[in-house]
């Protein structure tokens, strides 16, 4: 995996304009060296520069970057993994002559033969740029679900995109300033709208979508979606055929995965899904597997037992590393630095220390579990969907709701009175059919800590409904769904990519330069995932219904048996109290947090006061809202001020010209 | 200070809402999360010298500003 930047700029620059430019090319690729220390390389065209970090995993003696084919002059610089470029380079051959053994040549030459409807045929991870000097065109794209990311800047005079918005800012693309509106909506909904960043002017190319800039004028397309139509179902499937099915294509999207010229390692979370991946690599491996590990030392979050059952069963080399709470304060601002954004959890920090692991054991690539809850119905907010729905039916029962005690045993929820219990998931049961059905518990309560915003901030975003906003862009067939459908959607359109691929994935991987796979998000997995009926991925309240099946005998019973234990981690604990970290001291200050003016000041300084008084442990909302605070007052502390890029890291870049 | 002032400043200043109405669910608008809910029995139990029992955990008691006042002022009047 790698980073990408560049920018448009005029036909024919003078000599010193051209100087120029290379030198903020450099800076921009010089910020994204954490992606690929491999090589730094830059290349400024008539009309565009481009650049690249890279981190060398196929072909690493070719497969240089940014990549131009001399007969047209269609340069390229590509972000990600096609894994399907044995299979496309065989289908190409005959119209193109191969000098590399890379999947960047492989992409080039699918554009030199499709144009951009390439992407249609490649099956990857991927953020690419492409300059067609036949027709002036820049043309960006990104895979179907985001995992890799791609920011732009477009406005009258300047187009600009990269892998990080910081390399934006080392360019002087944009002045980085907070987005209102996308801190709003990641309070409501966990991260912002799929076309917006954390800062304004910058943008994000959305998942599955392909861009093309000419003359100035930027048109943007989708070229996939994850169809959840009632149609689409094969009734006809029993539950045996679909979990050969869908096994068989696991272990297709695993053996693509594993290709590469260097070796591939695995996350194991102690879960069904990270599992059942492991002992599939390890079955194609033949063996070599190694693992990797987060331990807590605080029980409630901690999954040592169920890792090493399933490393010792699978006999993997595995390797684990203990995360505490202060190791999460520590890490925070390195949190906030790689991920761009505000947080609502900590859940990224173990993330970024696993991933450095990963480094230190020379190891460059991991598969991770990462995707299976989406397509197969595994979180906790699908069973809620549909005990709602249940209830719904009979608003007036009163054994229906609850079911609600079953579902989140571990939430304070289960202890108070159901009466209580019912009137707080009851929200908006009296509209069954609602686009947001699913999501009006969550983001109600999420949508809590919108109050510690400081009046003045709050003042610009006044009558603004960032769910509102969500629901009126979605497209309208969504509405024909079935509520476990549309509230699948709802979870990838608003989760996936704008937190789980970003912040908990990519970030955090790329940080430690070490780049995730995910077979569970092989787009051929969720296509047939969308044709199996629903009782076969959420069976009554149990998740995952076909792939427990086929976990079963090649992963521990103990694991096979187990339901869904949500990954999180420790946040009060890690931020507050005697052992927090300096910097939060400082940050969490009613002064610090004033001048920012983004949150009430005094009211941060009550609500901190309050958690210290109380002899009990945080609610989950007030974890939110220490979290939210917390990260985003390290993100306007690092990005908001002047940061130079050192000369050295900047020089270090090589930047041709043509 | 009357009941509803009073308790309606413990709300304010204890789950940082700064306005909401006599008749706003706490629970459906997110003004109080359920774990609140506890620590407002826990107030209500303290400052106006009430036993709440288990049964009478329910929205029609406690689950809007209109509400808790009514089930109060019922609660005291029986005390004395």
């Amino acid at each position: 995996m790698c980073g990408i930047a560049g920018f448009a700029l005029p036909i024919a620059p003078s000599p010193d304009e051209r100087a120029a430019f290379a030198a903020r090319l450099r800076r921009m690729v010089a910020s994204l060296r954490h992606r690929g220390p491999d090589a730094l390389n830059g290349l400024v065209l008539p009309g565009i520069a481009l650049g690249h970090a890279r981190l060398s995993i196929v072909d690493p003696a070719g497969g240089h970057q940014p990549m131009r084919d001399a007969g047209t002059g269609v340069t390229l610089v590509f972000n990600g993994e096609i894994f399907n470029h044995p299979e496309l380079r065989e289908a190409l051959a005959p119209g193109y002559r191969f000098r590399t053994a890379s999947d960047t040549e492989v992409l080039l030459a699918a554009f030199l033969e499709h144009g951009i409807d390439c992407v249609d045929e490649l099956n990857g991870q991927f953020a690419f740029a492409i300059h067609d000097p036949r027709d002036g065109s820049l043309w960006l794209g990104r895979d179907r679900f985001g995992k890799l990311p791609l920011f732009y800047v477009h406005d009258r005079d300047c187009f600009a995109f990269a892998s990080e918005a910081k390399a934006l800012f080392a360019g002087d693309v944009v002045r980085p300033r907070l987005d209102a509106r996308a801190l709003f909506e990641t309070l409501h909904l966990w991260g912002p709208s799929e076309a917006r960043s954390a800062f304004d002017g910058v943008r994000s190319l959305p998942p599955g979508c392909v861009a093309r800039v000419r003359g100035g004028e930027l048109t943007i397309r989708r070229y996939w979606e994850l169809d959840l139509a009632d149609e689409r179902i094969d009734h006809g499937l029993t539950l045996d055929r679909a979990a050969d099915e869908v096994e068989e294509l696991l272990e297709d999207a695993v053996r693509l995965r594993l290709r590469a010229d260097v070796p591939v390692a695995a996350y194991l979370s102690g879960g069904l899904d990270s599992s059942l991946l492991c002992a599939i690599a390890q079955d194609q491996l033949g063996g070599t597997l190694q693992t990797f590990s987060v331990a807590f030392a605080h029980e409630r979050y901690d999954e040592r037992a169920f890792q090493a059952g399933v490393a010792a069963a699978l006999e993997t080399e595995h390797h684990s590393i203990a995360v505490e709470a202060p190791d999460i304060g520590a890490l925070l601002p390195q949190v906030v630095e790689h991920a761009e954004a505000t947080l609502l959890r900590t859940a990224p920090a173990p993330l970024l220390k696993l991933s450095g692991l990963v480094r230190d054991h020379g190891t460059k690539v991991v598969l991770t579990g990462e995707g299976a809850d989406e397509v197969f119905l595994g979180y906790d907010l699908f069973k809620e969907t549909r005990i709602r729905q249940f209830w719904a039916r009979r608003p007036e029962s009163s054994v229906r709701p609850l079911l609600f005690g079953r579902l989140y045993p571990y939430l304070d929820v289960s202890r108070q009175s159901p009466q209580l219990l019912r009137q707080f998931f009851g929200i908006g049961l009296d509209e069954p059919g609602a686009l947001d059905f699913s999501h009006r518990v969550r983001w109600t309560n999420s949508g809590r800590i919108a109050r510690f915003l400081s009046p003045a901030f709050r003042e610009h975003l006044e009558g603004w409904d960032p769910v509102a906003e969500l629901l009126g862009s979605l497209p309208a067939r969504i509405r024909e769904w079935r509520p476990l459908a549309r509230a699948q959607f709802l979870e990838i359109r608003t989760l996936l990519s704008q937190y789980l691929l970003s912040s908990q994935g990519d970030r955090m991987l790329m940080a430690s330069s070490v780049e995730g796979r995910f077979p569970f998000l092989d787009h051929r997995l969720a296509e047939l995932s969308a044709r199996l009926p629903d009782s076969f991925k959420l069976g009554g309240l149990k998740e995952k219904l076909v792939l427990r099946r086929i976990a079963r005998g090649r992963v521990p019973a103990q694991v096979t048996a187990r339901t869904k234990f949500p990954y999180r981690a420790p946040i009060a604990e890690a931020l507050t109290g005697p052992r927090a970290p300096t910097w939060a001291r400082e940050l969490l200050g009613r002064d610090a947090v004033d001048s920012l003016g983004i949150f009430d000041g005094s009211k941060v300084e009550r609500f901190l006061a309050r958690l210290a008084a109380r002899a009990q442990a945080p609610s989950d909302a007030d974890d939110m809202v220490l979290a939210a605070v917390a990260s985003t007052q390290l993100l306007a502390h690092r990005f908001l001020g002047e940061r130079e890029i050192p000369r050295a890291q900047a020089d270090s870049v090589k930047v041709c010209f043509a | 200070m009357n009941v509803s002032s009073n308790i309606r400043s413990f709300i304010s200043e204890t789950f940082f809402v700064d306005d909401f109405a006599d008749e706003d669910s706490f629970l459906q608008t997110g003004i109080i999360d359920s774990t609140g809910m506890m620590e407002l029995v826990a107030f209500l139990e303290q400052s106006f010298e009430i036993k709440i029992t288990d049964a009478e955990l329910i929205p029609d008691n406690l689950d809007s500003l209109a509400n808790l006042c009514r089930f109060v002022e019922r609660k005291r009047s029986e005390a004395a």
